[in-house]
């Protein structure tokens, strides 16, 4: 019941501040991830300053101090991205002055001004990252600026943690009805506007159009989601290892391969699909800022939006500059087709500068063998018998590095095998080429589907067999056996625990990381992760246009739609209200209620009372106007005091007061 | 008290700051097409939504009772206290109470439990000298989130009384006659003697306030100096030269103040009235009571 008022205009009260800070500090790990380090760092910073300052009445107090300042800012944030254009300049440039904000801020009105700007830095933390982590920060900065508002509003209530921590509960738990009400059905209308950010992932790990020797093995480390992929028929399962079909290298040279400049689109004749078994797949994919989508080995069915290649993979017409969720059928078998020559001379180019040992290797492999698949098993024998090691650090190959890798280092991970191999079988004179794309996947029971990381990219080899068409071999599985049905990280740790490479973690940390109830965790985690991204990021407004549909209301019209969920949204308010006088109204006392119907019948008799009118004094006044009645008065008021002011009511005298009260005036 | 209708309910100057964030969540979320800023931008409306209701009901079960407001000169503060009860069986925060019409002078509760008062006083300047009505009070919240106030009014129809302001250059006249002179009596109650205290009387100066007992905890209590004198004064609104009527009434409410702290005996002569010469409270505010409402109203008068 305290006042506060002459206080409240002259310093920011500090128990809402703490909240204010508690809810910024969330706002931060998205910042740190992206932004240049010493923009949170100023943040964090100003925060604090503002804490010493606010007990003492410190402030920023020339306008023309604050204006440097925020120029040195514009001009740092300039000399740090070179450039003030994009999302991350844009976002800096809004922290730092909203840094300044912070330490300029000195009376209380401004608080709601700086619960506001946490909601607006939370807005730029979605720019920044939208995975689950981040949302998950951003969110809970979100309801922590809630309750900071709430505190300040509450002042000197008593109770600084649970009562505006419960008070904010409350709210969002009323509001997430509504939340989802307007989440699901309010329109998403376009603005016609659209800025485009740069691409954030531009220098992002994954996929490039080239495979050079280290350019997969650079993301062995990497814990990066590529996708998540669900088999929608759980009879269909894919049986043997996964291989992840992305794009197919044509052009060779030598060490290196790379994906034709503009991979021409093919349109699969209706008689060619396939006989067997046929995969379906629902695959969530990360956004990459590029075209590459990527199904089981090998898709036939194209999804919307993506178109098969030549080389039998799927690419998105559009780049992938957000979460992109889409299903694709895929067949095991291989689907002879034929060999045109222009492809023929295709599979068969070689770059001159391969050296004459290599090239020797391959004709002693054509003199020996009389058959392709001779051939390609004396190439494999080569490998499993010549002492290669598979490596995550092979040392530096150049693409010319063929020999040094063939005949002397012999060290090496996939994108070694596949590109040496490929080269060989050309030099023997049969059609190959290099695929990329992932191998395997971990698979979550809880979620029920697999999730295949960036260090899960693997690259391999097909060669044209007259009988079979592209055949698939993997020249890896004869250097890493077992690596084919297992996702990179498990094997690796396999291969750790049997000695058979270095750890790359301390040993107590790798044997946290098996123990089954991280592992729980781990894939308790990541099915989060996978609903964030499928359920909420993958609800964007094509997906409400289908639900819409769904459900039989999209032929609305979105203002009709606004207006109905409004109509739902003002209903819910009102029953919110009612609910709350109902909880809180002040209860009935039912010693008041006979007293006033009393009054009322002695109204009728000629005796008013008066509001200021003690009942003692009334009844002396009311036993003066109506004599004859003078005694029951009396003795209505005498049990009426008694009542009310007794500690405790006594059950058997509200009775008797019923009574008298009834009785009276009859 | 009773509310006089429904609360209202409008928004707030924050408001206008919370529709420009949630229209560049909008902005953002509809240009991006982004299912996560579309979340944050409901999850904010929604709230923003549910707080109406809390805001709203914030004021249920709450009323507002008036006490008299003590007299005050013109040109000072009323004090006008209040007791705002809570009937409902949830606290109440952040409540707020004003006089229809002025937002500056809001006064602010944090918060009052169930089935509990508060007291607070309500101040404001008193203007012009007269009977005033209160007029109408107005109870608001903000409470949550401060976007939205919701307002109740009520009506009272209860007076205060503002004396003229005590003002002038002339002395007190020193004896029966009406006619002030220019006498070497030494100012009244200026002696350097200590006679004793008495209870303060409001619009007195401070200078003589015993603040010693004060601090202890005792009422505000005037010291006295022996240079008092006996013999009672007629204060006569006639004998008075101005030619404006409020300084004359300002003239004689200085009298009426030293006379009484003199403790001397004084009469009062308006035009229409007169008040036989005593000394006391009672006395001392029934002619300035009188002072107060000559004439107000009427053509010439303030």
């Amino acid at each position: 019941m305290s006042m506060s008022r002459s206080k409240r205009d002259r310093s920011i009260p500090r128990r809402p501040l703490l909240w204010l800070a508690a809810a910024l500090l969330f706002t931060l790990p998205p910042m740190f991830r992206s932004l240049a380090i010493w923009v949170p760092c100023l943040f964090l910073l100003a925060l604090a300053m503002k804490f010493w300052m606010e007990p003492r009445g410190y402030r920023l107090r020339f306008a023309i101090f604050k204006l440097m300042l925020a120029a040195v800012a514009v001009l740092i944030i300039f000399a740090s991205y070179n450039s003030l254009k994009g999302i991350e300049p844009a976002v800096s440039l809004l922290v730092v002055l909203i840094s300044l904000k912070v330490l300029e801020a000195h009376t209380a009105r401004e608080f709601q001004v700086m619960v506001l700007m946490g909601w607006v830095i939370c807005l730029c933390g979605f720019f920044l990252s939208q995975d689950f982590a981040a949302a998950l920060c951003l969110l809970s900065a979100f309801a922590l600026l809630l309750v900071a508002l709430i505190q300040f509003h509450r002042a000197a209530s008593p109770g600084a943690l649970w009562p505006p921590l419960r008070t904010a509960c409350k709210l969002l738990a009323q509001a997430a009805p509504l939340i989802v009400l307007l989440f699901v059905l309010f329109p998403r209308i376009g603005t016609g506007f659209r800025f485009e950010f740069r691409d954030l992932r531009a220098a992002g790990t994954g996929f490039s159009d080239r495979l050079s020797p280290g350019s997969i093995a650079s993301l062995a480390n990497s814990s990066d989601i590529a996708f998540r992929a669900e088999f929608p028929g759980s009879n269909t399962r894919p049986i043997g290892p996964m291989y992840w079909r992305g794009a197919v290298m044509w052009h060779c040279d030598g060490m290196e391969w790379r994906v034709p400049y503009a991979p021409a689109s093919i349109s699969r004749a209706p008689n060619q699909s396939p006989s067997g078994i046929t995969i379906q797949q629902r695959i969530t994919l990360a956004p990459h800022g590029a075209r590459w989508m990527f199904a089981l080995d090998r898709p036939f069915e194209t999804p919307q939006g993506a178109m098969l290649v030549r080389g039998d993979y799927i690419r998105s017409v559009q780049p992938i500059r957000k979460t992109r969720r889409y299903e694709v059928v895929s067949s095991p078998e291989v689907t002879r087709n034929d060999l045109t020559p222009y492809e023929r001379k295709e599979a068969l180019e070689l770059p001159a500068s391969i050296s004459p040992a290599v090239r020797e290797l391959a004709q002693s492999w054509v003199a020996q063998n009389s058959n392709s698949r001779a051939i390609i098993n004396s190439a494999l024998q080569f490998f499993r018998t010549q002492g290669f090691r598979y490596s995550l650090s092979p040392g530096e190959y150049k693409k010319d590095d063929l020999e040094q890798f063939l005949f002397h280092r012999r060290v090496g991970f996939c994108e070694h095998y596949a590109a040496s191999f490929g080269t060989l079988m050309r030099l023997a004179g049969i059609p190959a080429r290099v695929v990329v794309g992932y191998l395997g996947g971990e698979y979550n029971d809880l979620g029920d589907f697999f999730l295949v990381r960036q260090a899960d990219t693997h690259a391999w080899c097909e060669v044209w067999l007259p009988e079979s068409g592209w055949t698939r071999v993997d020249p890896t599985n004869i250097v890493a056996p077992g690596r084919a049905s297992l996702d990179l990280n498990s094997f690796l740790e396999g291969r750790i625990a049997s000695g058979q490479m270095e750890p790359r973690r301390s040993a107590f940390l790798a044997r946290l990381a098996r123990s089954a109830i991280f592992t729980n965790i781990r894939l308790a985690w990541e099915t989060l992760n996978y609903q964030w991204d499928t359920r909420l990021l993958g609800f964007d407004a094509d997906v409400q246009d289908v639900f819409l549909s769904s459900i039989g209301i999209a032929n609305h019209g979105p203002y009709f739609l606004i207006v109905e969920v409004l109509a739902i949204a003002v209903v819910m308010l009102v029953i919110y209200f009612g609910w709350m006088q109902l909880r809180t109204r002040s209860r009935v006392n039912p010693v008041k209620v006979l007293y006033e119907r009393f009054c009322r019948k002695i109204a009728r008799l000629g005796a008013q009372r008066h509001p200021w009118e003690g009942p003692s004094d009334f009844s002396m006044r009311a036993a003066q106007l109506l004599p004859h009645e003078s005694e029951r008065i009396q003795q209505i008021s005498n049990t009426y005091i008694s009542l009310r002011y007794a500690p405790e009511p006594d059950a058997i005298m509200l009775d008797t007061f019923a009574k008298e009260v009834s009785a009276f005036g009859r | 008290m009773k509310a006089k209708r429904l609360p209202l309910v409008y928004p707030t100057a924050s408001f206008a700051g919370l529709l420009f964030v949630l229209g560049t969540m909008w902005y953002a979320a509809s240009s991006q097409n982004s299912p996560a800023v579309y979340l944050l931008l409901f999850a904010l409306t929604a709230v923003f939504l549910v707080s109406i209701p809390h805001t709203l009901i914030n004021l249920a079960g709450v009323r507002v009772a008036l006490e008299s407001a003590q007299p005050a000169f013109a040109g000072q503060e009323v004090s006008l206290p209040v007791e705002i009860s809570n009937s409902s069986r949830a606290t109440r925060h952040g409540i707020e109470l004003a006089l229809s019409g002025s937002n500056r002078d809001r006064e602010r509760i944090d918060y009052i439990p169930a089935d509990k008062a508060a007291r607070m006083t309500l101040r404001f300047p008193a203007r012009r000298r007269g009977e005033h009505e209160i007029g109408a009070l107005r109870l608001t919240s903000v409470y949550p989130l401060g976007f939205i106030r919701v307002s109740k009014k009520f009506a009272s129809a209860q007076t205060y009384i503002v004396y003229p302001k005590p003002e002038g250059d002339l002395q007190l006249p020193s004896n029966g006659t009406s006619i002030p002179r220019n006498s070497l009596q030494a100012e009244i109650g200026e002696g350097d003697d200590f006679a004793g205290v008495r209870a303060y009387v409001s619009g007195e100066s401070q200078r003589h306030i015993d603040w010693k007992a004060v601090a202890r905890g005792q009422p505000l209590m005037t010291k006295q100096f022996a240079a008092e004198r006996e013999g009672f004064v007629h204060l006569d609104f006639s004998a008075l030269r101005f030619a404006n009527v409020e300084e004359r009434l300002s003239q004689l409410a200085l009298w009426v103040i030293e006379a009484e702290r003199a403790r001397r005996p004084y009469g009062l002569r308006l035009p229409g009235t007169e008040i036989r010469p005593a000394v006391g409270q009672v006395h001392f505010h029934q002619c300035l009571r009188a002072l107060s409402l000559f004439q107000v109203g009427m053509p010439g008068s303030a």
